[in-house]
């Protein structure tokens, strides 16, 4: 029975038959229910949306794991709110400004560092994205993309975000409730979606709502699932 | 200037054992000050080193602060070592620089030597086993910063207890005995009582080449593309090293502009340096010749790099990595200085978290490569600091922004920390003003106000508007600024 009940727990990783392992960096376990693999997949390219603190926590968990992260093209990451995270700031590579050449620091980051954070300049025309894409599969290591990327393998996005703590002239923000929507490119693939504390009161990634940490999108899970 | 060549085993202090003379040049300033920033340390020692070698081309950096020369060449020039000791001792204090000099048979002895009395003594040919019998044997610990040899602290808490107090009772036993008794350190600690170098050198150096060397055509102008050749070069000589079952005690770096000029530095390896870290002496040695005015625009730059392995001695199996570079990987650091040789050195920054009030000052940015250096103090309160959680987004500028309330005028704070009407509006990042429905402040901040060059005067407040953004908005001065978002 115990062994049944870990199994609803953790439907993702068991319906993929995809476990973490070498193939895969370990990411937070808030994260780990959005994530098909259950974490990110070397040689893949994930989206995060716009740059927040989503994609820095999805590197959070394989930083505390011991990886490697470059973050280039956000002069404005906030690093303690990183730390806050769970990400190292000691296996941090900040490269605020990559200025024109930035697809050769790229490749080059992503041969050396595990996860490589990218907010483009400007929209990759589709020869470029292929060749990073292909950078990415030869060294293994996984492309993070604050921003859009088409052939992105996983696209993770805060659809809906509620703080509290503040009120008219009182209080102060302690916590932000997000709702994030992933979904993969795969035809097998359905959006799966959960609520976070992005961050909670310390700063850290926890699940907020449903305490398997995952929840189908409503009507299109009774559906699918049928 | 400096033609001695690696591959032959010689050195600028001699090869025979024991015999050597060596002159040994401390500069105690520099040496306590070196551990906390060892890169501005190397650079700003770049003229003292100057001054010694006007006395002897060949000058061995053992680090910032500490430089030894061989002394019998010299000493003959000045009429004696003890007039070549005070000359140099009075050249190097007249650039403001305070300095003890020694003079003894090897490099311990010489260190020791420069240890003692008011400013260094000058250890006779010939009397250097006598003045190192009557020196304590906890002087053994000083061996640590000359040489690669580990554990002898724990053997000069050891000896003491045995009955032995002084380097002469130790050199007093016979070499076995002190190998049986005290394993591998005995017999290196037994060697240095004796006033001998800890290892012997190779006994055949061959007759082999292993420098290596790389042509710069067109010249290079920069530092960063000859500092990134310098990690591969390295790469290069350590792994012919490694082929002969060798590591070098020291390793040249000559640097050869267009017009012929040449810098050529010996820095201390030891077979511990990394490719990462003897790319980061050619880089100390570059800035330092560059802030002295000795490669300029008429220069050209550079043609050539050339590492020269110094004195071989047999590889006792150590990994390679020493000063912190264990901590990062090969992969990472060949990636990370890559990107420093497109982008220049400072584009590559590794975070550190620091202590201060506001989001931008919490976190410290250093140059890959470099020692960071934490100014502030992360673990101490901060009166004022904004609390957790942290926003996620930190312009480091603040953005200009406007704050108004319902009736269109700039929402104000007065000096008792009212404010003039709830914020009602925000317009951040010259887009358009959204309604403000959360908000809360002023906080107050008043920083530095003995020092009015950075005084700071601030009203910080946290705001939400109505499309579910937050913000950290500071009012200082009277102008509006975004610190950072929460996004």
């Amino acid at each position: 029975m115990e062994v049944a009940q870990v199994i609803s727990l953790s439907p993702a990783r068991h319906r993929d038959d995809v476990l973490p392992g070498e193939g895969v960096l370990p990411v937070l376990p808030a994260l780990a229910g959005l994530l098909p693999a259950g974490g990110l997949v070397r040689g893949s390219v994930v989206t995060a949306g716009s740059f927040g603190l989503l994609s820095l926590a999805l590197a959070a968990g394989a930083s505390a794991d011991g990886a490697w992260c470059a973050v280039t093209g956000v002069p404005a990451a906030g690093v303690r709110a990183a730390a806050d995270a769970g990400l190292d700031p000691a296996r941090l590579v900040l490269i605020p400004d990559p200025g024109r050449a930035w697809p050769q620091v790229v490749a080059s980051l992503l041969d050396g560092f595990d996860i490589v954070l990218l907010c483009p300049p400007e929209p990759p025309p589709a020869q470029l994205r292929r060749k990073l894409e292909a950078a990415a599969r030869r060294y293994g290591s996984v492309l993070l993309v604050a921003g859009d990327w088409p052939g992105a393998q996983t696209r993770l996005q805060v659809t809906g975000e509620e703080w509290t703590g503040l009120g008219a002239g009182h209080g102060r923000l302690r916590a932000r409730k997000a709702r994030v929507v992933a979904s993969g490119r795969g035809a097998g693939e359905r959006p799966r979606g959960c609520w976070l504390w992005l961050p909670g009161p310390d700063g850290s990634v926890t699940v907020a709502a449903s305490a398997a940490g995952l929840d189908g999108l409503g009507p299109q899970r009774l559906i699918s699932s049928g | 200037m400096s033609t001695v060549s690696a591959s032959t085993g010689t050195s600028a202090l001699g090869t025979g054992a024991g015999q050597r003379r060596v002159l040994v040049l401390r500069c105690p300033d520099w040496l306590t000050g070196e551990e906390r920033e060892p890169e501005a340390a190397a650079r700003a020692f770049e003229p003292v080193i100057g001054v010694v070698e006007e006395f002897c081309p060949q000058v061995e950096v053992l680090r910032p602060g500490l430089v030894a020369i061989a002394a019998r060449g010299p000493a003959r020039y000045f009429d004696g070592e003890e007039a070549l000791a005070a000359r140099l001792a009075q050249a190097v204090s007249g650039r403001g620089t305070g300095c003890r000099v020694g003079v003894a048979d090897g490099l311990f002895a010489a260190d020791l030597a420069a240890r003692s009395g008011p400013a260094g003594l000058v250890i006779p040919p010939g009397e250097t086993s006598q003045f190192l019998a009557a020196v304590p044997v906890a002087a053994l610990r000083c061996a640590e910063s000359l040489f690669d040899v580990d554990g002898l602290p724990e053997l000069t808490e050891l000896l003491p207890r045995l009955g032995i107090h002084a380097l002469g009772e130790f050199a007093a036993l016979p070499a076995a005995e002190a190998g049986s008794r005290f394993g591998a350190r005995g017999l290196v600690a037994h060697r240095l009582a004796r006033g001998l170098d800890p290892r012997p050198l190779a006994p055949h150096p061959p007759r082999l080449d292993l420098s290596v060397e790389q042509e710069f055509d067109p010249p290079a102008g920069q530092s960063e593309p000859v500092v990134f050749t310098a990690k591969s070069l390295a790469d290069t000589m350590h792994a012919r090293l490694a082929a002969h079952g060798f590591a070098c005690v020291r390793v040249q770096v000559r640097v050869v502009c267009a017009d012929g000029r040449e810098l050529s530095r010996m820095w201390r390896h030891d077979g511990l340096l990394s490719a990462l870290a003897v790319a980061e002496r050619v880089r100390w040695q570059l800035d330092g010749w560059r802030a002295g005015g000795g490669q300029d625009a008429e220069a050209g730059g550079i043609i050539l790099l050339r590492l020269v392995p110094d004195q071989l001695v047999r590889a006792t199996g150590h990994q390679l990595s020493l000063w912190g570079d264990a901590v990062v990987s090969d992969r990472v650091a060949r990636a990370a200085i890559r990107v420093q040789a497109m982008l220049g050195h400072t584009a590559v920054a590794r975070p550190l978290l620091s202590g201060g009030r506001s989001p931008a000052d919490q976190v410290l940015l250093t140059p890959f490569g470099d020692a960071a250096v934490p100014q502030r103090p992360p673990g101490q309160p901060w009166p004022g600091r904004i609390p957790a959680p942290a926003p996620a987004t930190v312009y480091p500028r603040p953005h200009p922004a406007s704050v108004t309330d319902s009736d269109g005028r700039a929402v104000s704070v007065s000096g008792r920390a009212q404010v003039s009407a709830p914020p009602a509006w925000l317009a951040a990042d010259g887009g358009p003003a959204r309604a403000v429905t959360c908000w809360a402040g002023p906080w107050p901040v008043t920083e530095r106000w003995w020092d009015p060059g950075r005084a700071r005067r601030q009203a910080r407040f946290q705001l939400i508007t109505d499309d579910g953004s937050a913000w950290l908005a500071v009012l200082q001065d009277g102008r509006w600024l975004i610190e950072a978002r929460y996004d």
